[in-house]
């Protein structure tokens, strides 16, 4: 592998986007024999599986998956990795691209080792976007315990002071704030978009009161809560007193499903909801949890397992009927209004903690680049294999769990050889 | 709850009620955001979700005979809210549109009220019948006089002014054809609120909406006093969010109708009682309460149309009906007035006598019409009071 360095000028395939779908792509296409870059928009790799508390349904620690993919990443000399790169814009025929990239600068180079002595002298903090704004992080920072590549940066909003302290702090001369924003271009043959989701703008559905109060967060915020390595050290407390909720109300289809806002399945949510409601149950035996769902979406046979598990539980309870009016209660509570569709009773539960199922919005739907794509009215990209030549996989192409994402990857993989070889 | 529950939908009033404007309402799938976001719905088995699926199994009956669907004021908070687009408001609003024709007698008569078709025919019929009074009051007013002489009463209803609608058709006439079809159309809704009441009362028992187990019409009718204040100042609009000021514009319309019938009853009371003919002098207060009532009616229409227009809802066919109607009403009864005070003769009769041709669409088609829903509404709120529905 190689980091960073200026990307070859030609390679076979372009890989847009390296979380899991984009790196399965990868991974399948270079372990072929086929020259890869790969471009990241963020200074790691991982996407939102980095986000990731555990995985459904068999609740391991996203960090395993992540762990070999790496690995088989650093092992392969065909894989080029370029962070906070994005693509401007693809000009060419299939089989004939030439792609204008933007890398942002790091203003740390190759030399870095992860000390962390930059860290540790920088004063100024900046919002850590990989925890939801839920804390903040330092300017000089490593972005994830297990960021790959395990390389410093440094915010471009850093003063001028800690520019100083930082720059001396570090013994390897890692640190350049000569680095600049560059444009380059490569030509490849064929590019895979993995550029994913980000979750819904819960502000926008007003009357779910996200942002308004308090004790209302999103699914991936309490992900992030749940994990060790999130903003409370794996605990979920409740934002207003950091006190641990008795009881939590999770709102299914927040956006989702919803011609005001996403129209669409999101896919994962349910699973999500499902997932979270095993994290309660172990950090907090006495906690009672309602799912309140529209209809709960389990696909397959494992997931109905996952289902069936979690509906034999006593603290854990389903309602039938979309949370549609919240309101702040005392002490902090939420009070959430719903009609149970299967008794016709309009419900009004008060609850510590609500937590919104966000779905997931394509990341492309706001700022698609200058490429031959087609888009579905919902920012997808739409695959045609007629033309061929660019494809898009993962929660580019629809909303998907992390399984059917890395089918779809390998499956791209496949198509972009076969535009590679020319056929 | 395993119980096996055979349904059987009736397809023809599905079909008949997406003619009525609920083209949506396949596209529910139960989330139920919409009684939520109903701001007058009852705590207990709110509307319009059940409405929503009874109507697309059409289930017919389980709906016509809800009290619950008088209480909806289609203010279409439940519609914006709605993720599907399934227009819940709209839905309701053909619900109760079906629930008039179901419930008034002749049913023939009822689906052509309903049916765009047929207005035509259901025009011609007022139009011929008031030429001929208008041929009887112009050209055989001596006969008339010498008739109407011989049972002592005075056939000429007119002050000496050289306009006056009764110069073109008597009043006389004019009172023989709308006293009795008025007289008609009480008896109708009594026929067919008396039906309505009972199968109210059943599916609230039914449905659990009620604590009530016998029905009480004495009861029942001393409810009506107490809901009237609440109708009279729109307790019920002014709670919706979405459409507020079609709350106002509502308001209007009903307080210009209260108006010119109260004028129109002591213009009456005035002519065969203290014997003075119009037309009344312009600064005569009756005049200016009849005025003001024409004026409130026009506005209020004008601007239900204007938001009917701007709005994404559906309008069907009975919606325009009566909103042509009254702002049509309105209007042909002001313009009638000007053209007298113009001085044109053939103006001031042409225009009556298209108001009359509409005044006789309100009248003879009332029990059949949206327009019904003034009473039907009345009742269901009645009966909402009564039975305990929270």
């Amino acid at each position: 592998m190689t980091i960073d360095k200026a990307a070859p000028a030609s390679a076979s395939i372009l890989v847009v986007g390296g979380g899991i779908s984009g790196l399965t792509t990868t991974l399948e296409a270079a372990e072929t024999g086929h020259e890869v870059i790969l471009v990241e928009k963020n200074a790691y790799l991982g996407g939102r599986v980095l986000q990731l508390n555990q995985y459904f349904p068999k609740l391991c620690p996203p960090t395993c998956g992540l762990e070999i993919n790496f690995r088989r990443i650093k092992d392969n000399p065909a894989i080029h990795v370029q962070t906070m790169t994005e693509v401007v814009k693809v000009e060419g025929t299939p089989g004939n691209y030439e792609v204008t990239l933007k890398t942002r600068p790091r203003f740390v180079n190759g030399n870095c080792t992860g000390c962390g002595a930059c860290n540790e002298v920088c004063e100024g903090e900046i919002e850590n976007e990989l925890n939801f704004g839920m804390d903040r992080t330092k300017a000089a920072y490593l972005p994830h315990p297990m960021a790959f590549p395990a390389q410093y940066v440094i915010s471009e909003y850093i003063s001028e002071d800690d520019k100083k302290k930082c720059a001396d702090a570090c013994k390897y001369d890692a640190i350049d704030f000569s680095m600049t924003e560059t444009t380059t271009t490569v030509k490849v043959a064929s590019v895979v978009w993995a550029t994913g989701w980000k979750p819904y703008d819960a502000t926008r559905i007003d009357n779910l009161g996200f942002g308004r109060h308090q004790n209302i967060i999103t699914n991936m915020m309490l992900e992030r809560m749940a994990s060790s390595t999130g903003p409370t050290s794996g605990k979920i407390l409740r934002p207003s007193d950091n006190a641990a909720p008795k009881s939590v109300v999770f709102v299914q289809c927040a956006g989702s499903r919803d011609e005001n806002h996403l129209p669409y399945c999101s896919y994962i949510c349910c699973m999500a909801s499902l997932k979270h409601a095993t994290y309660l149950r172990t950090q907090y035996p006495d906690c009672e949890i309602t799912i309140y769902y529209i209809d709960l979406r389990a696909p397959g046979q494992r997931y109905e397992k996952f289902y069936e598990q979690l509906k034999k539980d006593e603290k854990v309870f389903f309602v039938k009927g979309k949370v549609a009016e919240v309101s702040e209660a005392q002490n902090g509570g939420i009070t959430v209004v719903a009609e149970n569709a299967l008794t016709g009773e309009k419900l009004r539960q008060t609850a510590d903690l609500v937590v919104l199922a966000t779905g997931m919005e394509p990341s492309l739907a706001s700022g698609k680049p200058q490429a031959d794509l087609t888009f579905n009215g919902n920012g997808f990209i739409v695959n045609d294999f007629e033309k061929g030549g660019m494809f898009g996989c993962g929660c580019a192409n629809k909303p998907a769990d992390v399984v059917s994402s890395n089918q779809n990857a390998t499956g791209m993989a496949l198509k972009a050889i076969q535009t590679v070889v020319g056929r | 709850m395993s119980d096996n529950t055979l349904v059987n939908p009736n397809l023809e009033f599905i079909d008949e009620m997406v003619g009525l404007g609920a083209d949506s309402l396949k596209k529910c799938f139960q989330c139920a955001t919409c009684s939520v976001a109903c701001p007058i719905a009852p705590e207990n088995s709110p509307f319009p979700r059940k409405e929503m699926i009874a109507a697309s199994w059409g289930l017919k009956d389980r709906l016509v005979s809800s009290a619950d669907i008088w209480l909806c004021h289609e203010c279409g908070d439940c519609s914006t809210l709605c993720p599907r687009g399934a227009q819940p408001g709209d839905v309701l609003s053909a619900i109760r549109s079906y629930a008039i024709t179901e419930y008034a007698q002749p049913k023939k008569l009822a689906k052509m009220v309903t049916d765009k078709s047929k207005l035509p025919l259901l025009t011609i019929v007022p139009a011929v019948w008031f030429a001929l009074m208008a041929i009887i009051t112009m050209q055989f007013g001596g006969t008339m006089e010498k008739i109407f002489g011989a049972v002592g009463v005075h056939w000429v209803h007119h002050s000496d002014a050289a306009i006056a609608h009764a110069r073109f058709i008597s009043t006389w006439l004019v009172d023989f054809t709308f006293v009795p079809l008025a007289t008609a159309a009480v008896v109708v809704f009594f026929l067919s609120l008396k039906r309505m009441v009972g199968d109210m009362h059943e599916n609230a028992v039914a449905e659990g909406k009620t604590d009530k187990q016998d029905l009480d019409i004495k009861e029942f009718l001393k409810t009506i006093p107490g809901v009237l204040p609440k109708i009279l100042k729109h307790k019920q609009f002014n709670e919706c969010g979405e459409n507020k000021a079609r709350g106002t514009a509502h308001m209007m319309v009903l307080y210009g109708f209260v108006g010119c019938f109260i004028a129109t009853a002591i213009a009456g009371s005035l002519l065969y009682i203290g014997g003075s003919a119009g037309p009344y002098s312009q600064i005569n207060p009756l005049k200016w309460f009849g005025n003001l009532g024409g004026i409130l009616i026009v506005l209020g229409a004008a601007l239900m149309i204007k938001d009917r227009l701007s709005k994404d809802k559906s309008s069907a066919y009975k919606d325009w009906y009566l909103l042509s109607l009254v702002i049509g009403l309105g209007a042909t009864g002001l313009l009638t007035e000007m053209a007298r005070l113009a001085g044109s003769t053939f103006g001031t009769y042409l225009i009556y006598y298209i108001h009359l041709i509409m005044v006789f669409h309100l009248i003879a088609y009332l029990p059949f019409s949206k327009m019904a829903h003034f009473v039907y509404r009345i009742v269901g709120m009645t009966y909402a009071e009564y039975a305990n529905r929270k």
